[in-house]
């Protein structure tokens, strides 16, 4: 795995032009703590060609995380986004189990790190226990559409140490729009949280929370 | 639909559609097109893969070189399968020229809800892919408003092994019984017999795609002979 397992990371999403993202990117803090992602409207507007514009965009040497949300055909996707410059790269938990199995494997013959995104899953870990291998990261969120026109729905902390305690993966969750959030999330034991700027924020509101994690969460 | 100042290519009820889909090079994709016959019977499908490697520069493409290739406005599927911001990666790919997009049945109902929405609003066509998904019907009856295509896929059949796909003949009754309306799309099918077999029983497309992957040839002689047979 290419994340370090005792490290905090800030995951940024970045979902909609290329334009937006480069001036996001140009605002952020270098620092290996920060994960720079290309959303998945943003992968399939743009094709690879969004996961090696935001590689090259990017500080050299940036962790790129390809969120592809692979279905099907994991091993023709995963090559896709490994050529294009992805240091990771995302798989449904609703995918069929063959599926998830097959992209954990080419994840690890491209040395690149897998991360199986639950949105929709309701228990998580019968998905981790039905796997051959488990993934080197397990996302946790609610998704965008569910989360603004159904507010009731809640990130599922109590899920991080459940995972944790029966797997060795490390666990993102979403973590809102500001610092306290990111906090809380971190304080629930989540290794990774990603962030995006919501379309009523400016580009310099995403650097702003990546200063804060970089001076607050050692 | 002549007369009509949208130009845009609708499915009609009565009639049976083949639905090929790409996912090959750029290249070998529109090599692929130039030897399909020519007939709006055909429904052209952007796979998912094609997509995330190509983007929707990649929809673009097909849908100019299919209307070349008809002499006029033809039917292209982008396989999104949304999973979530479903109004959002509608309106790049209905303007990229799409006929329609997929979502992903397995998706948070208010994604569904929300590209469906979109969809009527952009005015392509919805289609809801049901793979992986055990009871089709269970996620339709949820939705505030029905898509216009239930894709539904052949499950393998465990004892005459990998090259008996079952077709999935109880859910098609059990959709088509409750919502006369919506169209059927059957994916899985290989052979001129998998194809044949999916309209004689009630499904309004057929999805083929791994003759396509690997042989080309007999794909468009399928398609011709889908032509001939089917009606």
């Amino acid at each position: 795995m290419i994340l370090k397992k005792r490290q905090k990371y800030l995951h940024i999403a970045l979902n909609n032009t290329l334009e937006e993202a480069e001036n996001i990117i140009s605002a952020l803090p270098v620092s290996e703590r920060i994960l720079i992602e290309a959303g998945t409207p943003l992968i399939k507007r743009y094709g690879a060609e969004a996961v090696s514009r935001i590689k090259g965009l990017a500080p050299t040497g940036a962790y790129i995380v390809a969120d592809n949300k692979c279905a099907d055909m994991a091993a023709r996707e995963v090559e896709m986004m490994t050529n294009a410059g992805a240091s990771a790269v995302t798989c449904l938990g609703v995918a069929p189990i063959e599926t998830i199995n097959a992209f954990i494997a080419e994840c690890k013959r491209f040395e690149i790190d897998s991360m199986v995104d639950m949105m929709n899953v309701e228990t998580p870990l019968l998905v981790l226990k039905s796997l051959k291998k488990a993934p080197d990261v397990v996302i946790l969120h609610r998704g965008v559409d569910e989360s603004e026109f159904s507010k009731e729905k809640q990130i599922p902390y109590y899920q991080i140490k459940q995972i944790k305690g029966s797997f060795d993966v490390m666990v993102a969750v979403a973590g809102g729009d500001t610092i306290n959030e990111v906090q809380r999330a971190l304080f629930n034991d989540a290794d990774i949280v990603v962030v995006w700027k919501n379309f009523y924020q400016s580009d310099a509101n995403t650097a702003e929370l990546a200063n804060s994690f970089l001076e607050q969460i050692k | 639909m002549e007369g009509m100042k949208d130009s845009r290519m609708r499915l009609d009820p009565r009639k049976k559609y083949l639905q090929t889909a790409f996912n090959r090079s750029m290249t070998e994709v529109l090599l692929m097109i130039a030897k399909l016959p020519s007939s709006d019977r055909i429904l052209i499908e952007a796979g998912t893969p094609f997509i995330k490697q190509y983007g929707a520069k990649g929809v673009q493409v097909l849908r100019t070189a299919w209307n070349l290739k008809l002499g006029k406005s033809g039917y292209i599927v982008a396989d999104l399968k949304t999973m979530d911001r479903g109004g959002k990666e509608v309106e790049i790919f209905a303007q990229a020229g799409a006929s329609a997009v997929t979502c992903l049945g397995l998706a948070p109902t208010e994604t569904i809800n929300e590209l469906i929405r979109q969809c009527e609003d952009s005015g392509i066509d919805s289609m809801v892919d049901m793979m992986n998904v055990e009871f089709p019907f269970e996620v339709l009856r949820k939705l505030k408003k029905l898509p216009k295509v239930v894709v539904l896929h052949r499950g393998v059949d465990e004892g005459q092994g990998k090259n008996a796909k079952i077709l999935p003949h109880q859910e098609i009754n059990r959709i088509k019984g409750a919502y006369g309306h919506l169209l059927i799309s059957i994916a899985g099918g290989e052979t001129e017999r998998d194809v044949v077999r999916t309209y004689f029983n009630g499904a309004d497309i057929a999805v083929v795609w791994r003759q396509f992957a690997e042989m080309p040839d007999q794909t468009s002689d399928l398609a011709k002979s889908f032509l001939k047979l089917i009606k």
